[in-house]
């Protein structure tokens, strides 16, 4: 037990400044237009006011109260977001089955088991899978492999 | 193996193309990809398919069509360009992402005149108006009457801010001399919804969306913004020289087959002349009428040419448009 | 042609060897894509529309619809099993299905949804045989005011979900509802926080958003967790089997959300997402005890499911008596049907016979099978619980994005998946709850819209809302549920010190 509710404090700090960056920008960009004809800013500026109150409303009393601990899994996160984005920036100019196979080995780092084998094995398995499900079984429009 | 093989031949066959006296010979190299910016089983989408299919016949090369809905059909174009280079991408478009979009739309990512080729129009589709069935206009000169007792007298309900049935309305409007309140719907479906349930009083739509209400006997159609009686829907009366409006008026929402800047001349030519024939096909204009298009044929520079005169004549009414705001 | 005659016709044509195969084909493809995280109805069906060409309108609209409704089925068992929603709409089973899974009562929790879908789907064809024609008509009598006050009657019943922390569970409804601004703005055309990107045009992809709040979110949060890696020992086949208390708690769920379900699927434009988060709702209020959900209570998973499958039934209600498509996936089946030459429509009853009442007879038909496709595969489900997470989630991730990028074919939602991931994750380690950011997002822009759409019509006048009878009463009603709650959490404030509950967003 820590003596905050940190993760409270910085959620709702982080709510409440989205939140006014969004009204704060719809203000500036957007028209509120009037009562009869509503502007496209009228809710992205009320709603963003309200994100921050409630932000508000959250960190401040969590100052004075003890929370849980969090642990984040910084490179847990890493790993799996970038498993994503290599296979989103692969799939198109790689093809299919190497944008596959690289990112099951890149989302497999973190995994609490060491050692390759299992890891190569896992992407051949997935990648068999996918082409079985998606290529063959539904068809979809995909290059497997780098164009020329 | 034959992965390998073939990966070749398309390697050959690239490097063959790029010599021009050979191009015509070796084209079409592989299967060919034809964008449409809107989803599988959309109007524009069918069309797409009914048009490609004896393509890639002629060709003797599969099509795939891809499907990459979005933005009013912007995001297709917009991916066709990011796919472009090897003479075998295309795609088929509806007239907004060519005439309207850069004026809608902050940034379309594209330049109609430098990155787009026309190849050739497909087909036209008109709009009716069409009111509540149990309204008291009975005809278009009513509704002109209705219209113009005060401004804003009537609502409209439209597929949105800049849609071809925004336009068309406003365009109306400044023709017939009245003014009215502009609903934004999303969807034909809305639009048809609020009108049969009395909350708003009319709206400009593709004739297949009103059909089927019209035989249900909750909307009655008023007129239609073609030069000549539309075949799905014949008794509908053309608006052009009725009820104060110019005898030339007529607006048309389009669809054509579009291909990159950068694609070989002689290959454009070849599929003009290829879909011209199809279209020919009274089989495929049968076809294509089910879906409330007719068929259009013409030369690229036809197509160029209705680009230029439709993003003027829209752009006139956008100009209104803003000016009334 | 009478209800009877109508009924029989169909069954006598859906029940052809030439028909049926393609009601089993499918239903079972809806449950395979349903399971997979990402990839829904939505994209199956664009998929195989092309190969409907070639088969006859009747048995196309049949194996589409089949594919629509299947695929509610096999949502919920990726949101029971993994707390993945393989589809949007079962997003929010995971909130009960999910801690009933980890408490070793995984077989039970499957159960309930797939028997819950059964009789939601089969109150739903009861609804679409008796009452389609007075339902087509409430479809087009219910205006924008009407639709922006039930909406905010959903809001204000929904907004306590997660209510052990109501701030909490506000901010992330507000956040939804700014999420859902993103594009292009309906009433003015104007592009709200587009960044310049055509893609965002149209909004933030709701598969993305899905996907990334929970899948993504759910995969990163467990990668390093043993505790998540495989269930030990076997399986009795005892936590299977539903207890008599169980069951007990079903039925009146399942009647409530199905009921809830057929209303808001044959409204145009709310859609079954809509109706599962409501009927999470409805249960939460009438339950005597509200702060078992979130723990694993039956009742949570019974309504929405009920709920979501009544509503993917009577969402043809529409569509086949307007011909009026209430959803993309409707608009997608109508433009199967114009392919083939059909215009469906209030003619259509009348026209082709056959087709209307044979479809009807396929959902029987097509629902059955499930069950009894269903329910022996939940051993196998289940079992799936004891293969080692590190084995699971490569797949899971690879499976959530070409889902996602089925939907309309764009890196760019895969890269969204990734943000909003990490968003979802951030979101879940500060333990915020993201079924409400998602409902917000669905109910946002049907508020607004609706909202700005009524004011335009009505010249301004706000009276609007009071002067429609379905909207004064929406709005009354949506007032008497507030009042009650705030005078309800003033005493339960007063009763109770502290000691509030998990809030279910971990």
């Amino acid at each position: 037990m820590v003596k905050r509710d940190w993760p409270d404090i910085w959620g709702g700090l982080a709510i409440a400044l989205l939140g006014l960056g969004a009204a704060g920008w719809a203000w500036i960009t957007y028209d509120p237009g009037t009562l009869r004809r509503l502007g496209p800013g009228a809710f992205p500026i009320g709603l963003g006011l309200a994100l921050a109150g409630l932000g508000l409303a959250i960190a401040l009393p969590a100052l004075k109260r003890a929370g849980a601990a969090v642990t984040p899994e910084p490179w847990a996160a890493a790993c799996v977001l970038g498993a994503i984005l290599v296979f989103g920036l692969g799939l198109r100019p790689l093809g299919l089955v190497p944008a596959t196979a690289l990112s099951v080995l890149v989302s497999t780092l973190p995994a609490p088991r060491p050692g390759w084998l299992w890891r190569a094995v896992l992407a051949v398995l997935v990648t068999g899978l996918t082409v079985l499900l998606f290529h063959v079984g539904l068809r979809m429009t995909l290059p497997l492999w780098p164009r020329t | 193996m034959t992965r390998l093989t073939r990966r070749a031949a398309l390697a050959l066959a690239a490097a063959c193309a790029a010599a021009p006296a050979l191009a015509q010979d070796g084209w079409p190299s592989g299967p060919l990809h034809v964008y449409v910016g809107f989803p599988a089983g959309s109007s524009p989408d069918t069309l797409a398919r009914i048009v490609t299919e004896p393509l890639a016949e002629r060709l003797g090369q599969p099509i795939v069509v891809e499907n990459r809905p979005g933005a009013g059909g912007v995001i297709g174009i917009q991916q066709m360009l990011v796919a472009a280079g090897d003479d075998l991408t295309f795609g088929t478009t509806i007239n907004g992402p060519l005439t309207t979009a850069q004026r809608t739309m902050d940034d379309t990512g594209y330049d109609v005149d430098a990155d787009i080729v026309p190849v050739t129009l497909i087909a036209t589709s008109p709009l009716v108006l069409a009111v509540n069935a149990e309204s008291d206009i009975a005809d278009l000169q009513g509704f002109v009457d209705a219209a113009g007792a005060e401004p804003e007298a009537l609502a409209y309900g439209s597929v949105g801010q800049g849609s071809g049935a925004h336009l068309t309305a406003e365009l109306f409007a400044a023709e017939a001399g009245v003014s009215m309140l502009h609903i934004p719907f999303t969807s034909y479906a809305e639009v048809t919804t609020s009108i049969a349930g009395g909350e708003i009083d009319a709206g400009f739509m593709a004739p297949s969306a009103a059909l089927p209400l019209v035989e249900g006997g909750q909307l009655r159609m008023l007129g239609i913004t073609s030069a000549e009686p539309f075949a799905q829907v014949p008794d509908v009366p053309v608006m052009a020289g009725q009820a104060g409006l110019p005898e030339d008026f007529r607006a048309e929402l389009w669809n054509g087959f579009i291909a990159p800047a950068d694609t070989d001349p002689a290959v454009v030519e070849r599929l003009n002349t290829e879909i011209n024939e199809i279209l020919a096909d009274p089989a495929v204009q049968e076809q294509l009428l089910a879906i409330g298009w007719v068929a259009a044929p013409g030369t690229a520079a036809g197509m160029e040419e209705r680009i230029a005169q439709d993003t003027a004549m829209w752009g006139g009414v956008l100009d209104r448009i803003e000016a009334a705001e | 042609m009478g209800t009877w005659d109508g009924l029989l016709t169909g069954f006598a044509f859906a029940l052809q060897p030439g028909v049926l195969v393609y009601c089993v084909l499918g239903v079972t493809l809806g449950t395979l894509i349903g399971v997979l995280p990402g990839i829904g109805a939505m994209a199956a069906i664009s998929l195989l529309l092309p190969i409907t060409y070639y088969i006859g309108a009747e048995a196309a609209l049949i194996m589409l619809a089949g594919v629509y409704y299947g695929a509610q089925y096999g949502g919920a068992v990726s949101s029971i099993l993994l707390r993945l929603p393989g589809t949007p709409q079962s997003a929010v089973t995971a909130l009960d299905g999910y801690p009933l899974a980890r408490s070793g009562r995984a077989g039970v929790a499957l159960f309930t949804s797939m028997a819950a879908s059964f009789a939601g789907s089969v109150l739903g064809i009861v609804v679409l045989v008796l009452l389609a024609g007075w339902l087509s008509r409430a479809a087009v009598a219910f205006g924008a005011a009407d639709y922006a006050a039930m909406m905010v009657l959903g809001l204000v019943a929904a907004s306590t979900i997660g209510s052990a922390h109501p701030a909490k569970g506000f901010a992330m409804i507000v956040l939804g509802m700014l999420l859902g601004c993103v594009g292009t703005d309906v009433n003015s055309g104007v592009q709200r926080f587009v960044i310049g990107r055509a893609e965002l045009l149209d909004g933030i992809n709701l598969v993305a958003l899905a996907m990334g709040l929970f899948g993504v979110a759910e995969v990163i949060g467990n990668v390093r967790d043993p505790g998540r890696q495989a269930v030990a020992g076997r399986i009795a086949l005892r936590t299977l089997i539903p207890t008599r208390e169980d069951l007990r708690r079903m039925p009146l769920p399942v009647l409530r959300g199905g009921a809830l379900g057929s209303f808001f699927g044959a409204l145009p434009g709310t859609g079954s997402t809509l109706s599962s988060f409501l009927a999470y709702a409805m249960e939460r209020r009438v339950a005597r005890r509200p702060e078992r959900f979130g723990t694993g209570a039956i009742e949570g998973i019974a309504g929405p499911e009920a709920a979501n499958n009544s509503a993917a039934i009577t969402a043809f209600v529409p569509t086949l008596t307007l011909g009026i498509p209430g959803d993309p996936i409707m608009a997608l089946m109508l433009g199967a049907l114009v392919i083939h030459g059909i215009q469906p429509g209030p003619m259509m009853l009348e026209a082709r016979p056959e087709m209307f009442w044979g479809l009807v007879a396929s959902f029987g038909i097509g629902n059955l099978l499930l069950l009894v496709l269903n329910l022996p595969l939940i051993g196998i489900w289940v079992s799936l619980l004891r293969i080692p997470f590190r084995w699971l989630y490569p797949a899971i991730l690879v499976f959530v994005c070409l889902g996602v990028w089925s939907v309309r074919g764009l890196t760019f939602d895969i890269l969204m998946v990734a943000g909003i991931g990490l968003v979802g994750y951030l979101l879940a380690l500060a333990r915020f709850n993201p079924a409400l950011l998602l409902l917000g997002f669905v109910l946002g822009p049907l508020i607004e819209t609706n909202l700005r759409r009524a004011l335009l019509i009505s010249r301004g006048d706000p009276m609007v809302f009071l002067e429609r009878p379905i909207s004064a009463f929406f709005v009354v009603a949506a007032a008497a549920l507030l009042v009650h709650s705030l005078v309800q959490a003033r005493g339960r404030r007063r009763a109770v010190g502290a000691a509030a509950p998990d809030d279910g967003a971990r």
